[in-house]
Parts: C-alpha cells; structure tokens; sequence
C-alpha cells in the first residue's frame, strides 16, 4: 500500500508527496450519516472513553500525552501555560459560535481551574450571535465572542462592537491570525483542501491549481460543494481578493458546468467523497480527518492546492465585546484560549492547528510553514456579502 | 342550519353604548393583534435600512423570481397533497367501518408530532442517493437510487408532516356533522359520492380550509425541510443573506415574505367562504357508519402505507443511532433529564398563554360582530409565516432596545421567549378556540343574558365550559410546535437553558447523531402524549 510508510505515524507530510497524508488512522469510533451542520463545523469523531473535564492527578489536561483523541505519542505542548496567565473570576458570558461538542470540554476545564469562575455560554451559529450582538447593541450580555471564522469576527469588528486586546494576549499569535488593530483573534486554525476519494483518484489526479478546476472535463458530475456554507463562501471570498471578480465568476460557472453536486455543508460533502457518491470536492481540513477518524478505512484523503485560494489558511477565533463591563476578564479569558493547554486540546480534539508557537498539529498534517498558503488578509474574508451577491447573480446561490 | 348564519351576530353584541363586553373584547382582542404584529416593526425598520436601489435590485432579479416560483410550487404541492390525503383519511377514521379505527384514528395524527427536520433528515438517510435503503439493496446490485433531493423530495416531507392539521381540523367537523342531512340526500337518491359533494363537503370544507392554510404557512415559513432536501425556496434565501450578516437584507425578504402571507390569508378567507355553519342539533349522529364492504381491508392498507412511512422511517433512523451509540468525547451532549423539564415547562408556559390571549380574538371573530374580528384573527398568522429565526432577531432587537438592564442581565429572557412562541404560534389555539365557538349556537348565551346575566357572566357560565375542549386542544397544539421549535428557541432562551431540542440540534449540528437519539425519541414521546389531549378533545360533545 502506498500510505504504509504513514503508519508509523510520525512521518511528515513533505513537498513531494503533498497530497497524501491521511490514510489509516487507526482510531474507531461510529459516526457516519450524512447531516444537517447550522452550527458552522461538525464535531470530532474520535473515540474517547467519555472522560469528563477534571484534571489528572498531575494537573494536566486528560488530553495531554497519548491519551484518548491523540494521534501519537505527543510530548508536554510548550507556549504559555494557563498557570502562568492571570486568574479568572466571576461569571463571564460568552457568545459560542463553536458548538458545545467542540469547545464544552474546554470551557469545562478552564471553569474547573477556578472554583469562584463560570463561563455562560449561550450556543449558535457564529452568523446567528454576530447578527444577535449587532442588533442588541450597546445592551447586549455578551462579554466575549468565540467564532468559528474570522468572517464573523471581521464583521463584529467593522461594525465596532469589538474591543481590542492587550499585548500580553495578542502577542501570543503571529500577526497574520488576527486583526491590525487586535480587536479580535485567531485561537486555532483550519486549512482549505480538496477531499478527494482514494479508489476513484490518485493523489496526482488532483489539479494543484484551484483556478484549473472548470477545465477537468473528467471530475463532470463527480465533484461536490456546499455553497451556502460559511467556509465555502470565505474560500470564494479569497478567490475574490485574490483573482479579481471576473475570474471567480467564470470559476463558480465552469465548475457549475460540471455539474456540481450540491450539499449543505462541507461535513456532508466529505461524507460524500468518502461514500464515492462524488470523487473530490471542496472543504476546510479537519472534516477529512474526522471522517477518518469515525470510519479508519473510508477511501479518502486530501489535497492541497498551491498559494491560490484553495490552500487558505483560515481561523477560528474570538474578541471581547466593546459594550461589555468585563473588559479585563475577557481579555484574560481569550488568552485562556491561547494557553498551552488549550492549544493542545485544538490539536489533539478538534484536529486544528495550534496558533501558538510551541504546540504542534497532529503529526499527520504539514505544519502551517509547508504549507503553500496564500498571502491574504483575513479580516477581508469577513465581506461575506458581496460574494453572497456575486454568488446569486452566478446562480450559484 | 344556514339561516342561523345570520343571525349568530346578535347574542354578544353590546347590549348597550359605553364599555360593553363588546367594546372590551375588540380592545383586548386588539391588544393581542398589535401585540404579536411588534416583531413586524422590526422587520420593516431593517428591511427599509436595505434602500429602496438596493430593494428593487434584489426584488426584480430573475433569481428572486425564480425562488418565488419555487417556494409557490412548494407550497400549492404541499398544501394540495394534505388535502388529498387528509380529507380521505380524516373520513375514513370518522365514518366509516374502517378495520383498527382506533389505533389508526391516533396513528395517522402522530406524524405532526416529528419535528420536519428531523423527517427530512431521517428521509435523506434512509432514501439519498446512498442512503440505508440503497445500503440494503447494494447486494442486489443496486448502485444508486432515484434522487430525493428538489421539490419532490421537500414536498413529500413537508406534506407527510403538515397534513395532520387538516386531519384533525376535517375530524372534528365530521363528528360535529349532521349526518340526517346526508341521509337526506340519499333518500333523495343521491349516490354516496353526490351526497359527499353536495352535503358534506360544503360543511366541512371551513375546516379543511383553516388546516390547508396551516399547512400552507407552514410550508412557506419551514427552513430547515428546503434545505436538507437543497430546494431553492425563499427561506432559504433568507437564511443565507442572515448567514452573510445581511440582517437588514432577510428583513426585507422576509417582508416580501410577509406580503404574500397576506395574499394567501385573502385567499384561503375566499375559499373558505361562509364559515358559519351550526346546527340546532349539535353534534352529528355517528351512528351511521359507511360501509367500506370490500375496500375495507385496502382502505386499512392505505393508512397503514401513510403511517408507515411517515413514523416508521423517522423512528427506524433514530432508533439506528440509538443502537450505534455515542462516542463518548462529545462534551456537554450527555443526556440529562433536565432537559425534559425544560421542554415541557417552557411549552406549558406558551401554550397557556397562547390559550388565553387567543380567546378574545378568536371571540371577535367568531361571533363577527365587528368587522376587526376578521383583521385581527388575520393578523394573526403573520408571525406564523415568517421565519422562525426572523422572529427571533426582532425579538431580541425589541429586547435589547426597550427592555435596558432587564434584557441584559436575562430576567425577561423567559417572558420573551414565551413571547416568541406566541407570536409564532397564535393562531393555532385563536383556530381551534373560534372553530368551537363557531360550534355553540349563540341562543345559549343569549339566553343567559336574558336571564339578567351580564355579557361576561353569560360568557364565563355557559359559552366558556362549552368551548373548553376547543381551549384546550389549541392549547395542546401550541404545546406540541412549541416543543419542536427550534430557531426562536436559540436566539431567546438564557444560557445555560437547554432543551430536548437544543440538544438535537446541538448533537446533529457536529455530527454526534448518537446523542440526538435519546432528545429526539424523547421528544417525541411527550408531543405524542400532547397529541392524545387534542384527538381526546375532539370527542367532547359540544351541545
């Protein structure tokens, strides 16, 4: 098999063999029907043994080393500890665009280190909170917003209702993953890939240029896409930034004149990949892998494509909210989320990539440093609108 | 029968100038109307924020059309196929000798209980291109299977989980039914399909009207059907323009979405025609029975076939994920019981409230003595046609801007989540509050008035105990929606507050099926019991 030499499970995905990294995760774990994501990302499919928030004997987290949900032996994550952070205390509400199957445990975990400390956390889509934050206004509980995009997160801060960072926090993440003025920002990250199904394609069968695509008279009927999602438009959002707007719209119609299979959400559109009901499509990283995770021998892996849109580097992140009282307290508990621990848990759970420096992805992705990402600023991901736009008049939406 | 029509208007009308019943019921009854319109101001301020180059853009792109084309081809297939399945139905489980009415009479209301998403769902799982039932027939060489997905897969969903408004409102006009008067028309040598058409069809068609224009409502506000089953219609529409931030932009499409609410609303009330029809004699002999003779055992196969599909495939789905399990690391999905009391508690709460607000306008209505009887019970159904996640947001604009610190610290979260289902749900107990209204002859209170009892008096001694089980069973329905509601629950409820179906949506929305298995059956289970209380009801003999 030519994914053997992966089973060790240290090996590092490298410039020549690009594409091909995912294969043979042996974690078990049932997950597998095809569904309805409003949340914005779907959650992990490992096989933990319900372990719940409390620390170990040894204060650590019940994710660190080897335990349940990690890839391989992992060694103590190195960053900032959250012992080495301010304390937190009193009640703290924070508007979670990450669902509680995500970030629960997290949250669970911060809350427990600090006996007089309660995160509220109210769950919904992060375009559901970042609408219900701008229309509450200056009245609004929320005192933090965690987010699964940077979109949201621009938005939030265009519209003023975010509250810049203090240094100690933001100079935790390298300037690229979060705003100019650091009013909000990046605490995990997520690459643009195309799943693509291991009996229909080989590695080298995937196009390393996302704008070559329409041209792939062969993928006609067998590539999938979830338009109306948020992940979806950020992509053809960086399209736009990146190729200008006529160019995108004759992407979105070449690849509609291939008879694109639409799906609701990206979750959906790996499944399918993974069911061969399509061969390739489009969607950000951690679904591939955790598709693999719930079904160890699904036929699928991923590509990316080189320094265009399709290999974007987005983030899920989070701001304190300017018209909040707790201005220290979120501040404090943003970095919280920027820990080692935390950064761990994004790693090892949620298959992202760790933001800070010293905490590492899985070992079966590249590090973000190999991969060929486009230079692109995110907070321009967040003008959702115009390409909604662009989309409509494409028939796209 | 028909003469009384007329005259039903003089038993409350006031007796008397200054602050009569009358006049009291028209002000509270319109309080209520104003009150559930609110949530419009919003839409209307943020629809306008759009302006009015960037109104037309949108309104007369062939994309728009074409959307407002599909969502009416949805809604005219939908609410067409209720009417063809429940009517049948509704009178083979009455008036016939129908094998196993009983059991059927009950099973054939439960598919309102299943949340229409959770029935898309079940339905892409079990009939999608790759789906369980291809997963079945793949050793017998079957690769792929017609697709479900477009407008024949959101109809056949949305009309198998709608249809049991019309079920139940055409049930209870056939047992209220005079049957003497179709014996009359056989012994007039009608054939029994003459008799349907021109005795009982024109009695019941108000009550398939008023459950054809739930179903109608219904699917033209539904979101989440469209969605899994990717037919472009309006709400979706709206949901990715709300997903982009383009609040103001939903508002406004929810807008246009409003006014064609109001154009069905002026058309069902055409097609419903002269709804007053009493009765001197009350309820209906249901003594006899049509007999079925050799289509009884067919006619019990097609109810069956309907039950079938709509309960089995939802609860064989639910069931597979039970058996699958969970798997373990999703934190916070674990099951509590809480969630239950939560559920139950909040829907209690609504349908209360829903009951008792509902009452002055259905009053209004039914005994039409003022022209804003027929507005008001409009005005109505407008919250229950927009977008559940529309609401919400005008809600919490409301909130936020008039309800200062009370909004921010969550003590009003409860009222106005209340609120929110009222608005969305009104017109289901103002329906079946003016439907039983409509059942008591107006000679009663009448007669109590002139026994020296004042309008109230006479109301609360001998119209109210006479209409209770219409109160009740509206009620029991705004409990039931209220259970399954999803969008407004999100956006309203205080953190920390879950419910049965904040946790299905929490564990769909990551893909942990596992623990949407025990909210879900859960959930079903307690509408179910709900939906017990209105086909009871229905039985109560209103003389």
């Amino acid at each position: 098999m030519k994914d053997d030499i992966y089973m060790d499970g240290t090996e590092r995905f490298s410039k020549s063999s690009r594409r091909r990294f995912l294969s043979a995760l042996g974690v078990a774990g049932v997950t597998g029907l095809a569904g309805c994501n409003t949340s914005g990302e779907a959650g992990t499919g490992t096989n933990g043994s319900g372990e719940g928030t409390a620390t170990t004997t040894d204060g650590n987290p019940p994710w660190y080393g080897s335990g349940p949900g990690a890839f391989e032996e992992r060694p103590t994550p190195g960053g900032t500890s959250m012992d080495d952070m301010p304390d937190l205390s009193g009640t703290l509400n924070v508007y979670s665009g990450r669902g509680e199957a995500l970030v629960g445990d997290l949250l669970g975990f911060i809350e427990s280190k600090y006996p007089d400390f309660e995160v509220r956390t109210t769950y919904d889509s992060a375009a559901s909170l970042a609408n219900r934050i701008v229309t509450e206004g200056q009245n609004t509980p929320a005192d933090v917003f965690y987010s699964v995009n940077a979109g949201a997160l621009g938005f939030l801060a265009d519209e003023g209702a975010t509250e810049s960072l203090n240094e100690g926090t933001y100079s935790l993440v390298p300037s690229e993953f979060r705003a100019s003025d650091n009013s909000w920002i990046g605490t995990s990250g997520r690459a643009r890939t195309v799943p693509y199904n291991t009996n229909a394609l080989s590695a080298d069968g995937v196009p390393s240029d996302i704008m070559s695509f329409p041209d792939h008279d062969e993928f006609a009927g067998k590539i999938g896409w979830a338009p109306t999602y948020s992940s979806f438009q950020g992509f053809v959002t960086a399209m736009r930034v990146l190729e200008g707007d006529a160019d995108t719209r004759e992407w979105l119609n070449g690849i509609q004149n291939l008879n694109v299979e639409e799906y609701s959400d990206e979750f959906q559109v790996v499944q399918a990949v993974a069911d061969g009901e399509i061969q390739l499509g489009f969607a950000n990283h951690y679904y591939t892998l955790r598709v693999l995770a719930g079904r160890p021998n699904a036929p699928i892996d991923i590509a990316f494509t080189n320094g265009d849109a399709g290999a974007v580097f987005n983030v899920a992140g989070a701001a304190p909210i300017a018209a909040s009282s707790k201005g220290e307290m979120a501040d404090t508990f943003v970095r919280h989320l920027l820990s080692s621990e935390a950064q761990e848990y994004f790693a090892v759970k949620t298959f992202e990539y760790p933001l800070v420096d010293g905490v590492d992805p899985v070992g079966r992705l590249p590090p973000v440093s190999e991969l060929n990402v486009p230079n692109i600023d995110l907070s321009k991901l967040s003008n959702l609108d115009e390409t909604v736009t662009l989309m409509r008049e494409e028939g796209v939406l | 029968m028909a003469g009384n029509a007329d005259t039903s208007t003089a038993a409350d009308r006031p007796a008397s100038s200054g602050w009569s019943g009358g006049s009291v019921l028209v002000v509270l009854a319109g309080l209520v109307a104003v009150a559930v319109l609110l949530p419009l101001s919003w839409i209307v301020i943020a629809g306008f924020r759009v302006g009015f180059a960037g109104a037309l853009d949108l309104l007369l792109r062939e994309q728009t059309l074409s959307i407002v084309v599909n969502s009416f081809l949805l809604v005219g297939a939908v609410t067409g196929l209720s009417v063809l399945l429940a009517v049948p139905l509704a009178f083979l489980t009455t008036r016939t000798n129908l094998p196993f009415r009983r059991f059927f009479t009950v099973a054939l209301a439960m598919p309102l209980v299943v949340p229409s998403y959770i029935g898309a769902f079940a339905f892409v799982s079990a009939f999608g291109p790759q789906g369980q039932l291809q997963d079945a027939l793949a050793p017998f060489g079957v690769e792929t299977l017609p697709t479900i997905y477009g407008l024949v897969g959101s109809t056949l969903v949305l009309t198998l989980y709608t249809y049991p408004y019309v079920y139940i409102t055409t049930r209870a006009s056939l047992k209220s039914l005079d049957t003497t008067l179709v014996e009359a028309a056989r012994t007039l040598r009608h054939t029994r399909w003459q008799a349907f058409k021109r005795v009982t069809l024109p009695q019941i068609r108000p009550a398939i009207t008023a459950g054809s224009l739930l179903v109608a409502l219904y699917a033209l506000s539904d979101f989440g059907t469209p969605a899994i089953m990717r037919y472009d219609v309006f709400t979706r529409v709206i949901y990715v323009e709300f997903n982009a931030f383009g609040r103001n932009m939903a508002a406004l499409l929810s807008l246009v979405l409003v006014l064609i609410t109001v154009a069905i609303l002026a058309f069902e009330r055409r097609a419903g025609g002269e709804d007053r029809v009493q009765t001197d004699r009350g309820h209906g002999n249901t003594q006899s029975l049509v007999r079925l003779g050799r289509w009884r055992w067919p006619a019990a196969a097609f109810c069956g076939g309907v039950t079938a599909l709509a309960l089995v495939v939802p609860l064989g789905i639910l069931g597979l994920w039970l058996v699958r399990g969970t798997d373990g690391v999703a934190g916070g999905l674990a099951f509590e019981l809480q969630y239950v009391g939560n559920s139950v508690g909040i829907a209690v709460a609504a349908a209360l409230v829903a009951a008792i607000v509902g009452l002055p306008i259905a009053h209004l209505s039914a005994r039409g003595s003022s022209r804003f009887g027929d507005v008001f019970e409009r005005a109505s159904y407008v919250g229950y046609a927009v977008p559940g996640v529309v609401i919400g947001l005008a809600l919490v604009f409301l909130g936020a801007r008039y309800g200062g610190g009370l909004y921010r610290t969550g003590v009003i979260a409860f009222p106005l989540l209340v609120f929110g289902y009222v608005v969305r749900f009104l017109p289901q107990a103002v329906g079946s509050t003016r439907a039983s209204l409509l059942r008591v002859s107006p000679a009663l209170p009448e007669a109590a008035r002139t026994l020296g009892r004042s309008p109230f008096g006479a109301f609360r001694s001998v119209t109210l105990p006479l209409i209770a089980p219409g109160q009740v069973g509206g009620a029991a329905l705004v409990f039931l929606t209220t259970m399954k509601e999803l969008p407004v629950t999100l956006l309203l409820k205080p953190p920390g507050f879950d419910t049965l179906v904040t946790q299905v949506w929490q564990a769909t929305a990551s893909g942990h099926y596992g623990h949407a298995a025990v909210p879900s059956l859960i959930l079903l289970f307690v509408s179910a019991l709900s939906m017990l209380v209105i086909l009871s009801m229905e039985g109560y003999d209103v003389k």
